[in-house]
């Protein structure tokens, strides 16, 4: 078993005399050649975890190690991890080449050591034909990758890259995305993105953090944790709308199990979920996507459309009924009018559910 | 030159919120702007989409008397506006770079107009609990804008514009310093309060997936020029213009180079492939066949069993995007994007053979010299 890249051990970090946790005991490791992405919303505590890391703020406690040794307490400069701001950093006054050099220049490199060097990670950026251009004159995905070539000249043991895509258009984005997995596969390097853009983790990381209010919620592999949220918080923010969350409670209507909110009671097939749970708060969890468009004598709830999101192919309705609304995403051409009437089933078999206490997923 | 505007667009017995006619405007010597002219109904959501550099902000500030016009007009509810100074215009105007007096807290911040004006006490106070609940910025009220993040402070810019009530509403990239997450949650909140308040709202955006959830109307500017006036939805389904097409829609429309053969059974060559039975496309392509360039959607593409799929190709690339993956795939003559579902791309290496088959709806064909749509 080969020791883990990197290792987050119980990780803490407290500012202004205890009063604000920003960093609440997190754990996790990145395997060598790994791509992780740290997401969650502004303040979740992503953007300390990564400067604990490269050593730009010391934890409270905790343990950082990489290749199996702890750099608590090593400086920034001596750890190995190259670090990729999202305002590039790059100096205009200088070429792309003295750009991408610098990082050797000041180790006081041999000259013949930094050409080399330089040469080959402008190869693999292809940027070989722009070394003489003044940085001044290069548009911002051509920052972006200097900025990251000058970090892979000294071959860092892991790369953290902090929100690497938000200042770039739209379009180019979509190119630079292609561009770092093409990166990733051929270096192999361990990385860790730091973003709050789950398209950017989604499309980018083998597997994605999911950070909440200093902890650490969920870490899990991209191509699931849409499907697999295991906390409600991260039910609530993975996909495009997230997942409709009803909190509520597990009821008998009779012979009937079901979920009941106010008047909405929607019967439940047996299961290890409701058998013995009556009366307790539960949170139901459906995806937009599950939902679908019914007549109203069949349909699970019945409610006024309010907002009709066209977005192509699709449209995000949104059905509201009392104090229950609900986003479903229907195809464009069978939309329905805002303000008209509409009823939305789901197959029951689509539904998780989460403890209304603890705000974990119940196993089904 | 007056005598040369074109009449005004009626659309109905009552004045539009906003006419803008024969509107332009050039920095030294270059147009920013060429004759322009819309209306944007009372108490709607229009968009003006574009690019960086499209126009879209010199639309704005001529609308609310910012930059002087070289020549057209500007009227609101059937006022001519264009000779008086910004602040008589009965126009509220919301940048992306906010600017909030640093020294007030978010409560004084987001009912100084009100306060400017001498409104009552009582009145300020609901309108400002009522604002500040919509916008989910309650808790912020009795903070200074430095304390609070980038989110919070748009939105009490945004709530300081919203508490009074213009006639007209100009919101330039309103959300675009904003979180993703939460861009797109204010958005529908934008659209309500818009909808509550029954206000007219004129959007500028650069990011059309904001444009199509929004709008109720869209102006698509390009290089100082209206190229296209529709509804979001047919903006994605019907654009004008090889442009409109690949501007709208995310992964972007492959634009394939494509052959109509009338004489050969009605097949069409794209892709190194012959297709026939794409009668819908075929029904309005010129009849005389010939090279033209085709518009496919990513979701009219889908992958087939690959002795039975007309074209053939190999993984370039799979990016994962949640519920959806995009892939991307390559052989001698062209490139192309599938949506597909999550699930089923776990089959798919980069390098694999795999079979496409074209969905025969919703396709697009464009002049390939001009662009233009023909079908």
């Amino acid at each position: 078993m080969s020791v883990p890249k990197l290792e987050i051990i119980n990780l803490r970090k407290v500012f202004g005399n205890g009063s604000v946790v920003a960093v609440d005991g997190i754990d996790f490791t990145i395997e060598a050649g790994e791509t992780v992405a740290l997401l969650g919303p502004s303040g979740c505590g992503k953007s300390t975890t990564l400067n604990m890391i490269v050593g730009l703020e010391d934890p409270t406690s905790g343990d950082i190690r990489i290749d199996g040794r702890s750099v608590v307490g090593v400086p920034a400069g001596k750890r190995n991890v190259g670090l990729v701001f999202q305002d590039y950093a790059v100096f205009t006054h200088m070429t792309v080449f003295e750009n991408l050099a610098f990082g050797l220049v000041i180790r006081g490199r041999p000259k013949a050591e930094i050409t080399r060097a330089v040469h080959d990670v402008a190869e693999l950026l292809g940027m070989q034909k722009s070394l003489k251009l003044p940085a001044a004159e290069l548009g911002g995905s051509e920052l972006q990758r200097v900025a990251i070539g000058r970090t892979l000249v000294t071959k860092p043991a892991i790369l953290l890259l902090d929100e690497p895509l938000s200042n770039l258009e739209a379009s180019a984005r979509l190119a630079m995305r292609r561009e770092l997995r093409r990166l990733q596969s051929e270096i192999g390097l361990t990385i860790i993105y730091v973003t709050h853009d789950q398209i950017e983790a989604l499309s980018l990381a083998d597997r994605i953090a999911v950070m909440n209010a200093g902890k650490l919620q969920q870490i899990e592999r991209s191509s699931v944790i849409c499907e697999k949220p295991d906390h409600v918080f991260v039910a609530g923010f993975m996909g495009s709308p997230p997942m409709n969350l009803l909190r509520g409670e597990i009821a008998r209507d009779g012979a009937f199990t079901g979920f009941r909110r106010e008047s909405l009671f929607i019967q439940l097939p047996p299961s290890e979920i409701n058998s013995g749970r009556a009366g307790q708060p539960i949170i139901l969890g459906v995806r937009p996507e599950s939902l679908k468009l019914a007549l109203a004598d069949e349909s699970m709830i019945f409610g006024k459309v309010t907002i009709v999101e066209p977005r192509g192919p699709e449209a995000v309705v949104t059905v509201e009924a009392g104090a229950i609304s609900l986003k479903a995403v229907v195809l464009a051409a069978g939309r329905p009018q805002e303000g008209s009437n509409v009823g939305l089933i789901a197959d029951p078999s689509s539904f998780v559910f989460f403890s209304g206490e603890t705000g974990r997923r119940l196993a089904s | 030159m007056e005598l040369d505007l074109k009449p005004l667009r009626i659309d109905s017995i009552f004045p539009a919120a906003l006419e803008v006619c024969g509107l332009s405007k050039a920095f030294g010597k270059n147009a920013a702007l060429n004759d322009i002219g819309f209306a944007v109904p009372e108490g709607s959501l229009t968009v003006l989409l574009g690019s960086a550099g499209a126009g879209k902000t010199t639309t704005l500030r001529l609308i609310a008397g910012l930059d002087r016009l070289d020549s057209g007009r500007v009227v609101m509810r059937g006022c001519d506006m264009t000779a008086l100074e910004p602040k008589d215009r009965d126009i509220a105007m919301i940048f992306d770079n906010l600017a909030l007096y640093p020294d007030k807290t978010g409560f004084a911040n987001i009912a100084s107009p009100l306060s400017i004006r001498g409104a009552e006490k009582s009145d300020i106070e609901n309108r400002v609990a009522q604002i500040s609940s919509t916008l989910r910025i309650a808790h912020v009220l009795n903070r200074l804008p430095k304390t609070m993040s980038g989110g919070e402070r748009q939105r009490v810019a945004l709530g300081r514009a919203l508490i009074r009530k213009p006639g007209l509403f100009l919101l330039d990239e309103p959300l675009s310093s904003l979180d993703a997450m939460l861009r797109i949650e204010l958005r529908a909140e934008l659209k309500r309060l818009q909808r509550d308040l029954g206000a007219t709202f004129l959007l500028a955006t650069p990011d059309f997936s904001e444009a199509l959830a929004v709008a109720d109307s869209v102006i698509m500017l390009r290089g100082g020029r209206i190229v296209q006036v529709a509804t979001a939805q047919s903006l994605y389904d019907d654009p004008v213009d090889r442009e409109v097409a690949r501007f709208v829609g995310t992964p972007e429309i492959n634009l394939l180079e494509a052959v109509y053969e009338p004489a050969s059974q009605g097949t069409i060559r794209v892709a190194g492939a012959s297709i026939a039975g794409l009668t819908r496309l075929q029904k309005s392509l010129p009849k005389g066949g010939g090279p033209f360039e085709i518009g496919i959607r990513p979701e009219q593409l889908k992958l087939s069993p690959l002795e039975a799929a007309p074209i053939q190709a190999r993984v370039f690339d799979v990016e994962p995007l949640g519920l959806r993956s995009m892939l991307t795939v390559k052989n001698e003559e062209a490139e192309m994007r599938l949506v597909i579902d999550a699930g089923a791309v776990q089959g798919y290496a980069v390098g694999d053979a795999v079979g496409i088959n074209v969905i025969d709806a919703n396709l697009l064909a464009f002049d390939t010299v001009s662009g233009i749509r023909i079908a």
